[in-house]
């Protein structure tokens, strides 16, 4: 079923690339995110059991789970994108808009993968549209960004590659599928576990945006249109995410299960320390954010070390962190209509030129700071929890030393666009509010669904996080 | 005859340490293309005729002409001969790639295992060292290019060892090469082309912070 999935999805993509004019476009991406929508609503409430995805696919709940998540935001980002690039010439509007969509699809076919060479085929398709993407502006900015996007994902990719290879020469059968493997590797030798993880980590970090390889998942989301560096920088880290997740999910079966732990542990601290530090460097908004992600998954990968519940907060964290950065991205996009530029000590007073703007970045703030009631706290709070109940000590004590950093940062740079002088005296175009109310509403729902937790999340959660 | 060949692959890594010039680049691409090839054959002789003729024809065509082809050409293009600043001497980069050739030998040994080729490992893990020893000594991007073409070359030749029992893996190693390196030369061919300082890495820092 999948594969119909995929072909009307690359159709429509490609159908974008003849539209004549720009309505075309929108009309046709109209149809695209129909397809996600229905393709998502088949999936929830259809007769449709995980195995008939076929041979290298499975509807399974991470995979919808993020599919779901996926939908809301690309749908988002597509409504975004056309007021974002209202001004572009056609032939460039139509080439975004196909990657667009052709990146939706790839990061799809990541989610539910369940064959480790299908996920990486996946995920390196996602490096070619993204490099796209990143290239939209044809300036030498973003050609460098591009450039080192390319490379260093190829890099990452073929490391990740090799470490593939080293797992598949323990498969007993002619299959790399994860439930297969998983069997396989089960008495493998240590020593060959852990260099196939180190690889497979080191590579998928560039997706995932953590220590190592997360640079260039920062100069993608500043060089790529503020709309698409929301896509970026949460559906095609969320496909990292998956991709290095369902290969812990294995390593867990092996004997260095703990070892693997630690790794995730160390990463995770790593990327929250880089996170923390070059939040506070940084004079652009849009490496802000993403920084801001990169110390978000940093959080993440420590929880998946942690295990026990901290698998679940890693999980719960991912879910919520893809709506709130979301909203922030695409508030982003609307500022950079306002001001023309993303310079942290040249703009300000954004709460008086746009009151829903900056009431929606405000609480966004709030949110991604993971302060009470954002749905990160509980997660935070979890992932704390379990490492007090593990007895390291050391490690909480640096975990809270560096978001007291996190905080501080985020916290002085935020308000400062709302409330300093604009250095610039920009004389702001006025913007359709709409846009602002749309950024606000994801935010709502990152707030309701956070307090509320429905059942069948927690379920779903509780399902995944399962080892 | 197949350690032969792997030997000579070992030489053109040593060799890719020492030289400075695009041309020598170049053409140890096409070598490593050409030995990939021979490889291919000889390893993969048991597996379906049609896959063989698949693998050993793109072996042939991509790493051995096309690829270098193109290298030559934006060579010709950018009348760009060596390596104009390198970080590090010959000597210091030999040193390090022998590092790097021990280490590899070492973790070979301690990792050996019946269930994986170890031969192919160690020259596969010595060419992912070298790729990145290149990447990070030297700045001229080009240079950056051959290190990543290195690696790919190494991990296709790794995937070669697995590839007796899963054909499909080699498929996906040449799925890499032709996303991957085809964008690449092209946009270096392209887009960098235009821009002489963009051939020097140190360059390439407009994006930071």
């Amino acid at each position: 079923m999948i594969y119909y999935y995929f072909l009307i999805s690359i159709i429509t993509a490609l159908l974008t690339l003849c539209a004549k004019q720009k309505r075309m476009v929108n009309i046709i991406g109209s149809i695209f995110y129909g397809i996600q929508i229905a393709s998502i609503a088949l999936l929830l409430f259809g007769d449709i059991t995980a195995e008939s995805a076929g041979e290298f696919f499975s509807f399974d709940k991470i995979g919808m789970l993020f599919f779901g998540l996926l939908t809301i935001v690309s749908t988002f980002v597509f409504f975004h994108s056309t007021n974002y690039l209202k001004d572009s010439p056609l032939r460039e509007y139509r080439l975004y808009f196909t990657l667009l969509m052709i990146l939706t699809t790839a990061i799809t076919g990541a989610y539910f993968a369940n064959n480790l060479a299908v996920t990486w085929i996946f995920l390196e398709a996602t490096t070619l549209c993204s490099a796209g993407i990143i290239y939209h502006r044809h300036s030498p900015e973003t050609l460098e960004a591009a450039w080192k996007y390319i490379f260093v994902c190829s890099t990452g990719i073929a490391m990740a590659y090799l470490g593939i290879l080293l797992l598949s020469s323990l498969a007993t059968q002619e299959s790399l599928s994860y439930e297969l493997l998983t069997q396989s590797i089960a008495n493998g030798d240590s020593l060959f576990l852990k260099t196939a993880f180190l690889l497979i980590i080191c590579g998928y970090s560039c997706k995932m945006e953590i220590f190592p390889l997360y640079t260039v998942g920062v100069d993608a989301n500043y060089a790529a249109p503020s709309p698409a560096a929301a896509l970026l920088s949460t559906g095609v880290v969320n496909a990292g995410f998956i991709a290095i997740f369902r290969v812990y999910k294995m390593i867990m079966t092996t004997e260095i299960a703990e070892w693997a732990g630690n790794v995730l542990i160390i990463v995770g601290v790593i990327s929250l320390a880089i996170g923390a530090l070059f939040l506070r460097r940084t004079n652009n908004y849009k490496r802000f954010l993403s920084y801001s992600t990169v110390e978000n998954m940093g959080i993440v990968a420590i929880g998946l070390g942690v295990g026990g519940l901290g698998i679940w907060a890693a999980i719960f964290h991912i879910v919520f962190h893809t709506l709130i950065k979301t909203s922030l991205y695409l508030q982003m996009a609307i500022i950079r209509k306002y001001y023309n530029g993303y310079q942290i000590n040249r703009i300000g007073n954004y709460i008086n030129i746009n009151k829903v703007g900056g009431i929606s970045f405000i609480i966004g703030t709030i949110l991604i700071l993971a302060f009470p009631p954002s749905p990160l706290f509980i997660s935070e709070v979890i992932i704390l929890k379990e490492i007090i109940v593990n007895g390291e000590w050391w490690l909480i004590s640096i975990i809270l030393l560096l978001l007291c950093i996190v905080i501080y940062s985020i916290a002085t740079r935020m308000i400062r666009l709302c409330y300093q002088g604009d250095q610039d005296n920009v004389t702001p175009t006025p913007q359709n509010k709409f846009f602002s109310w749309s950024a606000l509403s994801l935010i709502i729902i990152a707030i309701v669904i956070g307090i509320w937790q429905p059942h069948c999340l927690e379920v779903l959660i509780n399902e995944i996080a399962t080892l | 005859m197949i350690l032969t060949l792997i030997i000579l692959y070992i030489i053109t890594l040593i060799y890719v340490s020492i030289t400075e010039r695009f041309r020598n680049y170049a053409s140890i691409i096409c070598i490593q293309g050409w030995i990939l090839f021979a490889i291919a054959l000889l390893r993969l002789h048991n597996i379906n005729i049609y896959e063989l003729l698949f693998i050993s024809i793109e072996t042939l065509l991509f790493k051995a002409i096309l690829i270098p082809a193109l290298l030559f050409k934006v060579i010709n293009k950018t009348h760009i001969n060596r390596l104009k600043r390198s970080g590090t001497s010959q000597f210091n980069a030999l040193l390090v790639s022998m590092c790097a050739l021990v280490m590899s030998i070492s973790i070979t040994y301690y990792i050996a295992n019946p269930t994986i080729n170890t031969i192919f490992f160690g020259v596969a893990l010595y060419a992912l060292l070298s790729g990145l020893i290149l990447i990070t000594l030297r700045t001229r991007i080009f240079a950056h290019m051959v290190g990543f073409l290195i690696i790919e070359n190494g991990v296709f030749l790794f995937s070669m060892a697995m590839g007796v029992e899963m054909p499909f893996l080699i498929n996906i190693a040449i799925l890499l090469d032709i996303m991957i390196s085809v964008l690449m030369l092209g946009i270096f061919f392209t887009k960098f082309d235009h821009n002489a300082d963009a051939k020097d890495s140190n360059s390439l820092t407009q994006v930071k912070d």
